[in-house]
């Protein structure tokens, strides 16, 4: 089957309700792991079969705790999504291959997709000490850690699937130079990284009330059960609950490391949104709820019968849902990123920071770079149809990342009207003719799932002529 | 001041006409284009210069066909290696005239160098012959050998507007700062460095050719920094392997060269290059 992305469940609607079918028939509620488009070749930077997902139609929704509140994501917060996004940041072969903090870590979630060959031992894992990403760093072990989901950081102190750093800050200098090769990052840029991870926010969940107690008019029996279950002492360790450690009150975190039997100490992860951050635990071993609760009712001995296991699944279920959690991919979300991480040019050039100029110009036109090939070329036989409107949104995608070098150019040589004036004409472009371009272009972008079929459809068939199986 | 700016009204009026169909509102491409179309003024300053870029341009197709059929000996002989060597040296002459032909012969150029959905031209023959390492590709080269010398045959006599010659040149100078991390245009042959490096061939080719001359006289300041551009790129192109290329670097000179050339373009009476085949 080729590879059109697929959610576990159709976006917009939670995963409880799919999880509530899954119970009703039976089924256990595993993150069925469709498989992205494939690096392939020999010439790649990452191993051949590397799977990053960057070809997937829906993304994880990202919320913001400042526009939650009714306010605007600030200066810093846009610098610290624009530094998350931006290969420059990183070093060696994730600089090469153009991944970024946000390729793991997808607006700010996870990318259970994530697959790399010789460093994943299944997708959704990912050894961080190896050779590829940091010679400095390689300890000589596959030890792959899942990517954990960043929403909610602000409240998952410590940092670190061990909980071994207790500063965000660090941590986050902890992966750019130690984990991926980065240059030292100035001290503003890992401020602003720091702003914007804070603000990350857990996706609402209507089911929760205050104290992070079920909410009884949304809540089923069984999921109340499991509530009630989820807070009880376990029989051979009256010390010990499911809920002394996930605290409900406290995000579902106590902020500790616990050795649970998975292999050492490691810190509490919160429940919240977890609905969408399979694989579990650590190394992310489990696929689903069943196994986490099956693996603390045999290691701690519980006694659970199957109908708790069930109770508990679903009260997990109803705990880690969230609002929306997907959205699709298309040129107006494409649009608007690019307008807020450029935004931070408007204080940039005025305040002649050329760090930021130069971090912005990099990112943006990177990424309008990448969104020119979501308009395949007249010629691309793929696509049928719209090759004037294609040739014309690819064509104004380009003339902004030339504007963009423009405003780079002029900064770097000290002529920051000029580089005021072209960024004033980049916003013109960008609330204008932009997204009408764009937008006229669309039926025939691979933000059309027709499309985007169709194209991958056909790389797959030259990869078949080669005789090169998908790994 | 809008670098779009100071561009006559009959081009402008021009583009809305074409655009306006898809677009709704003429302003809206019209805005994105300023600048940007041909000019029909002093072409005849570059006619000689013209004649001389078409004859180095023969000699590109001509590698590519000499190539091709070589190809066809090859695998009638069921020499695989031969076959490959004779698929590689092709593919450069046809990657050096790529300023050419992805604007002047756009049909040729979609079978020739079909992708992705490549059941004809160089990658339907390169996934058998480098990914399956077969050589039943007869009846693809048999076609490719035909595009190919359709397009010599047409190459003859075909007028080649300077202005059209310009934008091929700033659309190959911005497709050589594409990422190719994914291992690039030609990843089963492992030939992507190739390709880009004859790519900027091309590019130096056709400049030096029919620009650099009217350049050097009208601004010799802008002459060496468009020379200096086309070093830099290749400096960062003479790297032992394609995932060894600075790829941010190659994007900035990718992007400040095509910048330069549009600075170029109204020192030498064209217009802006367009980055895009608008169709005719």
């Amino acid at each position: 089957m080729i590879l059109p992305h697929r959610l576990p469940f159709p976006s917009g609607w939670g995963a409880r309700a799919a999880a509530a079918s899954s119970l009703l028939l039976g089924l256990t509620l595993a993150i069925s792991n469709p498989r992205a488009f494939p690096v392939y070749g020999d010439q790649t930077v990452l191993p051949a079969g590397t799977e990053l997902n960057e070809d997937a139609l829906d993304r994880p929704r990202e919320i913001f705790n400042s526009v939650s509140r009714g306010g605007v994501k600030s200066y810093l917060v846009n610098l610290g999504d624009l530094a998350f996004s931006s290969p420059s940041i990183l070093g060696g072969a994730a600089r090469r291959a153009g991944i970024s903090c946000n390729s793991c870590h997808v607006n700010g979630a996870s990318n259970p997709q994530l697959y790399v060959p010789g460093l994943s031992t299944r997708h959704g894992n990912f050894d961080t000490t190896s050779a590829l990403f940091n010679p400095k760093a390689d300890d000589g072990v596959l030890n792959p850690f899942r990517t954990p989901s960043l929403r909610g950081a602000s409240l998952l102190a410590p940092y670190g699937h061990d909980g071994r750093i207790a500063s965000l800050r660090e941590f986050v200098r902890n992966v750019i130079v130690d984990e991926f090769a980065g240059p030292e990052p100035s001290p503003a840029i890992l401020d602003a990284l720091v702003v914007y991870i804070d603000d990350i926010g857990f996706l609402p969940n209507p089911s929760l009330g205050p104290g992070g107690r079920l909410v009884a008019a949304r809540s089923s029996d069984a999921e109340r059960r499991g509530e009630a279950l989820f807070a009880k002492p376990f029989p051979h360790n009256p010390e010990l609950s499911c809920s002394g450690c996930h605290t409900p009150s406290a995000a579902f975190v106590d902020h500790r490391q616990h050795d649970v039997g998975s292999g050492g100490l490691f810190k509490t992860p919160t429940l919240l949104n977890a609905d969408f951050n399979a694989p579990y635990f650590h190394d992310g071993r489990f696929d689903s709820y069943y196994q986490v609760v099956a693996h603390f009712n045999a290691v701690f001995d519980i006694g659970l019968s199957v109908e708790d296991q069930r109770d508990l699944v679903a009260y997990l279920t109803a705990v880690g849902d969230g609002e929306r959690p997907y959205e699709r991919d298309g040129v107006i979300t494409n649009v608007k990123e690019a307008s807020d991480f450029a935004s931070v040019l408007d204080i940039a050039i005025s305040s002649r920071d050329k760090e930021v100029i130069a971090l912005a110009v990099e990112t943006v036109s990177g990424e309008l770079r990448e969104t020119v090939e979501s308009f395949p070329e007249r010629k691309d036989a793929s696509v049928s149809g719209g090759g004037q409107e294609r040739s014309l949104a690819r064509l104004a995608l380009k003339e902004l990342v030339l504007t963009l070098r423009r405003i780079d150019l002029a900064a770097g040589a000290d002529r920051f009207d000029d580089a005021a004036a072209e960024y004033k004409n980049f916003r013109y472009l960008m609330v204008s003719a932009v997204p009408t371009l764009l937008t006229n272009a669309e039926p025939w972008s691979l933000f059309n799932p027709k499309v985007h079929d169709a194209h991958y459809a056909a790389l797959k068939q030259t990869l078949q002529t080669a005789k090169r199986a998908l790994p | 001041m809008m670098h779009f700016s100071g561009v006559g009204t009959t081009s402008r009026a021009a583009l809305g006409v074409r655009c306006a169909h898809m677009a709704g509102r003429f302003t809206i491409a019209g805005f994105i284009l300023m600048g940007a179309v041909a000019s029909q003024a002093s072409a005849s300053a570059f006619d000689r210069n013209v004649e001389h870029y078409r004859t180095q341009i023969a000699e590109d197709i001509g590698q590519a066909l000499a190539g091709a059929r070589r190809l066809r000996d090859c695998i009638a002989a069921d020499d695989l290696e031969g076959a490959k060597k004779a698929w590689i040296s092709a593919r450069g002459g046809w990657e050096r005239s790529e300023v050419f032909t992805s604007g002047l012969v756009p049909e040729l150029d979609e079978e020739i160098d079909a992708w992705p959905k490549s059941t004809t031209g160089f990658h339907a023959i390169e996934a058998k012959l480098f990914g399956a390492q077969q050589t039943g590709v007869q009846s693809e080269t048999d076609a490719l050998i035909a595009d190919l010398a359709e397009l010599d045959a047409k190459l003859r006599d075909m007028p080649l507007p300077p202005q059209a010659l310009l934008n091929g040149l700033a659309r190959l100078a911005y497709e050589v700062g594409e990422s190719k991390s994914d291992g690039g245009e030609s990843r089963l042959s492992g030939t992507s460095l190739d390709d880009m490096r004859n790519n900027l061939l091309g590019i130096s080719q056709a400049y030096h050719a029919l620009f650099s001359d009217a350049l050097a006289a009208s601004d010799p300041a802008l002459a060496a920094t468009t020379q200096a551009d086309i070093e830099t790129l290749k400096a960062l192109l003479d790297a032992p392997r394609l995932a060894a290329i600075d790829s941010s670097h190659l994007r900035k000179a990718s992007e400040a060269f095509v910048i330069t050339l549009a600075s170029m373009a109204a020192k030498i009476n064209l217009q802006k290059p367009v980055l895009e085949d608008l169709g005719k």
